[in-house]
């Protein structure tokens, strides 16, 4: 029956974390992250979600960038001025690897949602292999932007 | 569900509502924009040190204004709903999500007007705005 939520089965339950029903029941709350092993593909799942939410603030800096365009060479100095400083170069690297790694991301789900690529092993190979693009597909972008100098520090 | 009709097609369930299409349609502009992403980066590159006349030149070639609409508004399309799936995930008060969900898609429909407002600009050699409202 409704039970009462007692101190008491604070210290038996696993996770110490309750949850109150909206029938007002209070009920101990399914394990979440800490009790999983670590793996790769909660690794890749994990950095396509923050990747993407990165690329959503990146689509705000892409309009501002328009919007800077389009008010005359004033209003883009300000932008260019944040744009080329150390903190604007800082997030536009921290874009690039959003954009490789969601890419990848993006990708790989694609392959998974075609039904191919979901034995464990070849999951996280492909998770392995989309983390990796990300990482050097970022390397590579700003090894060719410094190199042929489009930006300095 | 008594107000929906079951129908099977090859002995599945179709979506009785709308999450089916949600689906497809997070899937279809993740195809479109795998090639216009790798698109992006190389456009990012070209502009990069380019200043304000390398931007306005790059603008000026009917290929990159045209992808680069196209490249946004399937952007936004695919980042209102991501933003859909991580809010359901996280947000379980039917108030604060309806509210965030709202305002997401008020935001990325802003964005879709006034960046193919201020593209469409650019690439015809509009003069700086305000030029054109009241200045």
């Amino acid at each position: 029956m409704n039970k009462p939520f007692s101190p008491g089965e604070a210290a038996e339950d696993q996770t110490g974390r309750f949850l109150v029903q909206p029938n007002g029941r209070v009920r101990p709350l399914s394990p979440h992250l800490q009790v999983w092993r670590w793996h790769v593909t909660m690794l890749a799942s994990i950095l396509n979600r923050m990747t993407g939410g990165a690329l959503y603030a990146g689509a705000l800096v892409v309009a501002a960038w328009l919007l800077a365009l389009a008010f005359g060479p004033e209003t883009y100095a300000a932008f260019a001025a944040i744009a080329a400083s150390p903190f604007g170069l800082a997030v536009w690297i921290g874009l690039s690897f959003s954009l490789f790694c969601h890419l990848a991301g993006g990708v790989r789900h694609l392959i998974w949602d075609a039904g191919a690529g979901l034995t464990p092993s070849a999951a996280s190979a492909l998770s392995w292999l989309s983390i990796g693009f990300g990482v050097l597909a970022t390397v590579l972008f700003w090894a060719a932007l410094f190199l042929t100098g489009r930006v300095a520090l | 569900m008594s107000g929906h009709q079951k129908t099977f097609r090859n002995r599945v369930k179709v979506s009785e509502r709308h999450g089916a299409g949600e689906w497809t349609a997070e899937r279809l502009s993740a195809l479109a924009l795998a090639p216009l992403g790798l698109w992006g980066a190389w456009a990012g590159f070209e502009l990069a040190g380019g200043g304000y006349a390398g931007a306005l030149a790059w603008l000026a070639q009917p290929v990159n204004s045209t992808l680069l609409v196209l490249t946004l508004l399937v952007s936004f399309w695919h980042m209102n709903m991501g933003f859909k799936v991580i809010v359901e995930d996280y947000i379980h008060r039917p108030a604060t999500r309806g509210l965030l969900l709202g305002l997401s898609g008020l935001l990325c429909l802003v964005l879709s007007a006034a960046s193919v407002f201020f593209i469409v600009r650019l690439a015809l050699g509009s003069a700086p705005l305000p030029a054109g409202f009241g200045a």
